[in-house]
């Protein structure tokens, strides 16, 4: 997995989508199947834009989620955030 | 239910421009008169969708020969799924794109027989290749998910890397480079299509190291000829695990070959409740488990990962559906497979057989 550039653009990339909000399962749903995104992960995937830098997505979540847990929130996205890179379910604008 | 179904591949028609010398269709073809409507197309994608299915793939025959694709598409995202088109683009404009696009196509693959136009257009029985290199230019031109399908055979794998250095610059995210499965129609041509070994090994370099080239940049899915592994392919992963095919007159199958094995009568969706279909009817449950199993998988520590391999290859090469795959090293009947990849590596290429639409 390579390093994640904090001032990176991420959307989805082109034949990825979310399933719907309030099915059974939390899944991104990519041409060879789908991802099943536990816990935050939607909400993570939700604020990949385009147009917020990976710095700023992990700020609203730090704030969305409390600063006590910032640094593990910082490392988790970009983890997260990278995995969905390589795997062609994010591009970079 | 211990098996959850993930994606229906709906064969809408089995009409298509196309005459592929390799085409993976029955070889007997359902006919146009005996097509399901539109909106039993859409009572399926619903019942689908309740089960837990998230991927529709639409295909055939050539999808874009049913006129009513762009309602089918739009019905399919009504009813909440992941909707790909599988598709030669042979009927395809900039209008009927953007229209699928409009009604919620998520992803289109497009197939190409080869990178140069004169065997290209030989392989598909068709003059198609040069309107395929203009459909792909304008798919690349819209936002949508795209993959292309380069099928490889014995006559086209010299030409593997100019495929890879197309497929780089098509805009596609992704290419499946597969070998080509000797079923329907291609195993009437399989001593035409076979590759040598030296072949197969060279494509297996070929592949690696593009996939390493182009890391990041472009996905390369590849499929290998089973005929020259050591065990056999998990076909469909698994009979009536995962997946499930619809044919044009609306009759559930486990997979797009199941048809040839004699005594198994497959459910219509329009008879009866696709969900009765996938977890009780006879013919999805008959090889589901390890039961039919014969020796040498029934103690085979593979048998949970390959489950024996395919039925459909099976019974097309030894007449006995519930026989080990005969492409396993292991299988008492793998002598079938080696009288082929024999004459493969020593025979003579015969004649191309060419097949003809449904009525």
């Amino acid at each position: 997995m390579s390093e994640l550039a904090p001032d990176a653009r991420l959307r989805l990339a082109p034949g990825c989508r979310l399933n719907e909000s309030g099915s059974a399962e939390d899944l991104l749903l990519i041409p060879e199947g789908a991802l099943r995104l536990k816990g935050p992960a939607r909400a993570i995937v939700e604020l990949c834009t385009g147009d917020r830098a990976v710095r700023e997505i992990v700020e609203e979540l730090q704030r969305r989620f409390g600063a006590e847990n910032s640094e593990r929130i910082e490392s988790e996205t970009m983890t997260l955030l990278a995995r969905l890179r390589d795997r062609g379910a994010l591009e970079s604008i | 239910m211990k098996y959850q179904p993930r994606a229906l591949i709906a064969e809408i028609t089995h009409r298509c421009p196309l005459h592929c010398v390799y085409c993976s269709n029955p070889l007997e073809m359902q006919r146009r008169s005996l097509e399901i409507s539109t909106a039993d197309w859409a009572s399926i994608f619903e019942q689908a969708a309740e089960m837990g299915v998230l991927q529709l793939h639409l295909t055939g025959g050539e999808p874009l020969a049913r006129q009513d694709l762009i309602d089918l598409v739009r019905a399919g995202r009504a009813a909440r799924l992941y909707l790909n088109l599988i598709t030669s683009a042979v009927g395809l404009d900039e209008t009927r794109m953007d229209a699928l696009i409009d009604a919620g196509l998520d992803h289109i693959q497009l197939s190409f027989q080869d990178i140069e136009e004169a065997p290209a257009n030989e392989f598909a029985g068709t003059r198609s290749h040069a309107l395929k290199l203009r459909m792909a230019e304008m798919i690349r031109r819209r936002r949508i998910g795209f993959t292309l399908n380069m099928v490889i055979h014995r006559e086209n794998l010299a030409r593997l890397p100019e495929m890879i250095a197309f497929a780089e610059q098509s805009g596609a995210q992704r290419v499946e480079i597969a070998h080509v499965q000797y079923y329907g129609w291609a195993l009437r041509n399989q001593a035409a299509l076979l590759p040598s070994r030296e072949q197969v090994d060279r494509s297996v370099e070929i592949v690696e190291g593009a996939r390493e080239r182009l890391k990041g940049r472009l996905r390369i899915d590849f499929v290998l000829p089973d005929y020259y592994a050591k065990y056999p392919k998990p076909c469909m992963n698994g009979w009536g695990h995962q997946q499930m095919l619809i044919d044009p007159a609306g009759r559930v199958l486990p997979c797009h070959a199941a048809g040839v094995i004699p005594g198994l009568e497959f459910a219509n969706a329009r008879e009866h409740p696709l969900r009765w279909i996938w977890e009780h009817s006879p013919a999805f449950n008959r090889f589901r488990d390890e039961s039919w199993m014969p020796e040498p998988c029934r103690s085979c520590e593979r048998r949970t990962r390959d489950f024996g391999g395919c039925r459909c290859q099976a019974f097309l090469l030894t007449g006995d559906a519930s026989a080990t795959d005969p492409v396993c090293t292991l299988a008492p009947r793998h002598d079938v497979v080696e009288k082929v990849l024999n004459h493969a590596n020593n025979g003579a290429k015969p004649n191309w057989v060419y097949r003809i639409d449904p009525a």
